[in-house]
């Protein structure tokens, strides 16, 4: 059996009497991108943190590649590159000083590999240049740029579309997916914005109030009920007709039906339509995006 | 341990980096620079001293001295202390050496309390700032342990102050060798000790009074770091340790009297009050104890730092 670059066991942070994260149990892969989406406050970023060392887990254990970070802190973080909130370098140094310092306090990073990773980020001019006179872009592609140095199996990125621009976005999504296919790392994207990660992940987790509310593939869909949309007229024989006859709820809204049904069920509903007289001008099947489903599921943006 | 250098380096390439260290630096130069056209201008450099005829010069002196004794009170007071410093010269057959840049280094000795002031500013940024710039983040998510980066903090921040020492000790020689002349190489000084006046060597005196600055320097280093730590804020680290520095012994004359007056720190931070010929602030204070209260200030010191530093959670601010 192969071992998850990331297993989440049970983890849970309670400051106080107040229980920030309440049990979170999952794993990541090698090659995947994970997106870990929830409101603000739901207890992404001390997820994160305690991933990553930065604050004492109080039950539970983070896995990388095996080693618990809480036992094994240098062996596990070895493995993660990670940006906690904003990429936050030193402003009155260059970009590529940054980097060195950086480089300096893990074992084999090769200048040769600074000048890969610069390259792989696109920053060839910038790195010369004071941080303190980056664009928030910059600085996420040289916060991206530090995380990539040692070679992690493991990426963190929290964020990372925050202050973009749409093409900003776009060259990020390209840069995770290549990072994942052709380096094979494991790449966890927290975001609070389902629609800007969504197309990037291979796999999403939905977290409120310090809960795992779904954890799903993207792309999967239920075949079973899918929503379907017809143009047609006469409208109101047609309505009756698909409720007698398939004995489905209908809704008529803007001239346009809608109803739940299993996919196999579509033609069969279109040829009696037909047969029956009503024009048909456009038959669609409505893809509940996921955003539908995230406002479903955590609802209002409400913090415990 | 060569992990350790690196981490050294990259603190110390995070202090020198910055314009407000050299702008610190070049204040330090200015006023080395105005000390010695202050002393060149105003200072009795026994020029007088210099001719074959310096006895007589001497035994001049020491008259005049007795003459303004008699008609001034305060005058009194202060003079016999240099007639009897001139007549160890005499006696001795001394002739009085003249100012030279030795003497001006020893001098600037004082200026030991502005390389504090300095050092005491790094050391309550160096990991305040890291919080302040939020990079404290990406610091400690390396392999290496927290004590490894709090110790190459710390060890940068030493370093910073004993740079900065040599730079004063060096400067202060090049510019007053250009004010003064170089002088002897081993010239002597006639100093007072409890069993007189004696002859010592300049040089030794010199490295005794830096010597002795080092120590107020380290203790008050560590506090602001230890500030820095447990606050994450450098302006109060900087504050308190800068107030408590000037302050220090101020307190100590209010409080003399109480008994535990010598359990404070400021007591036991001059260490040149054991010295020959000189009583402690405080009663009861001996050497031996003033270093073992020092031992433990500076234990706490860096075990607070440490334990704060280790243990809590970088959480956002």
């Amino acid at each position: 059996m192969t071992v998850a670059a990331m297993e989440l066991v049970n983890l849970k942070k309670s400051i106080g009497n107040k229980d920030i994260i309440k049990g979170l149990s999952f794993s990541i892969n090698r090659g995947e991108v994970f997106g870990f989406i929830g409101p603000n406050g739901a207890g992404k970023t001390t997820t994160i943190r305690m991933m990553v060392g930065l604050i004492n887990i109080s039950e539970g254990d983070v896995l990388i590649q095996g080693h618990s970070i809480k036992k094994d802190f240098k062996q596990a973080v070895r493995e993660v590159g990670a940006i906690v909130e904003n990429p936050e370098m030193y402003p009155f140094m260059t970009g590529w000083q940054n980097l060195k310092h950086y480089a300096r306090m893990m074992p084999g990073v090769t200048e040769e590999r600074m000048l890969k990773v610069v390259k792989l980020m696109g920053m060839e001019k910038a790195i010369k240049e004071k941080v303190g006179k980056y664009s928030l872009g910059m600085r996420q592609r040289l916060g991206i740029a530090q995380a990539l140095l040692h070679k992690p199996s493991i990426l963190i990125l929290d964020e990372p579309t925050n202050g973009l621009d749409p093409a900003g976005i776009r060259e990020m999504r390209a840069h995770i997916r290549h990072l994942a296919r052709e380096e094979n790392v494991a790449v966890i994207v927290s975001s609070h914005l389902l629609s800007e990660i969504e197309q990037m992940c291979d796999r999403i987790g939905v977290i409120k109030n310090g809960e795992m509310v779904t954890l799903q593939q993207v792309g999967a869909q239920d075949n079973d009920n899918l929503v379907h949309q017809l143009t047609v007229t006469p409208i109101t024989k047609a309505k009756q007709f698909i409720q007698e006859e398939f004995a489905l709820q209908v809704v008529e809204q803007d001239g346009i039906l809608s109803f739940h049904c299993k996919k196999e069920q579509m033609p069969a509903v279109i040829k009696s339509l037909v047969e029956n007289n009503c024009s048909i001008y456009e038959a669609n099947v409505v893809n509940g995006t996921l955003e539908d489903q995230f406002f479903e599921l955590i609802g209002e943006n409400t913090i415990e | 341990m060569s992990r350790l250098f690196k981490l050294i380096q990259n603190e110390q390439a995070k202090i020198y980096i910055r314009k407000s260290t050299w702008i610190m630096y070049i204040i330090l130069f200015a006023i080395i620079i105005a000390g010695a056209f202050l002393t060149d201008k105003f200072s009795d450099l026994n020029e007088d001293y210099q001719g074959d005829d310096w006895r007589e010069v001497l035994q001049e002196e020491n008259k005049d001295l007795q003459k303004e004794m008699e008609k001034d009170e305060y005058a009194a007071s202060i003079n016999p202390e240099t007639i009897a410093k001139n007549n160890y010269y005499l006696e001795n057959d001394i002739q009085p050496a003249p100012y030279g840049t030795w003497n001006f280094v020893t001098e600037n000795a004082v200026l030991m309390m502005l390389v504090s002031l300095l050092t005491i500013i790094v050391a309550g940024g160096i990991i305040a700032n890291e919080f302040r710039w939020g990079s404290i983040k990406l610091l400690l998510i390396r392999p290496i342990s927290r004590s490894g980066i709090l110790l190459s903090k710390y060890l940068a921040t030493l370093l910073f102050g004993l740079y900065t020492t040599i730079f004063l000790f060096i400067t202060s020689w090049i510019v007053g060798a250009i004010f003064f002349g170089v002088g002897d190489m081993n010239p002597e000084i006639v100093k007072q000790t409890a069993n007189g006046f004696t002859s010592v060597s300049l040089l030794q005196e010199t490295f005794t009074q830096y010597g002795y600055q080092l120590v107020p320097l380290i203790m008050m280093t560590t506090l602001a770091f230890m500030i820095s730590a447990v606050f994450r804020n450098s302006s109060l680290a900087i504050g308190i340790s800068i107030f408590l520095m000037m302050g220090g012994n101020t307190f100590i004359g209010f409080l003399a009297e109480k008994e535990w007056a010598k359990y404070i720190l400021f007591a036991n931070l001059d260490l040149s009050q054991f010295a020959d010929g000189r009583t402690p602030m405080v009663n009861g204070l001996t050497l031996e104890f003033s270093i073992t209260m020092l031992a433990i200030y500076y234990v706490v010191f860096l075990a607070m730092s440490w334990i704060i530093f280790t243990k809590r959670d970088v959480a956002g601010q």
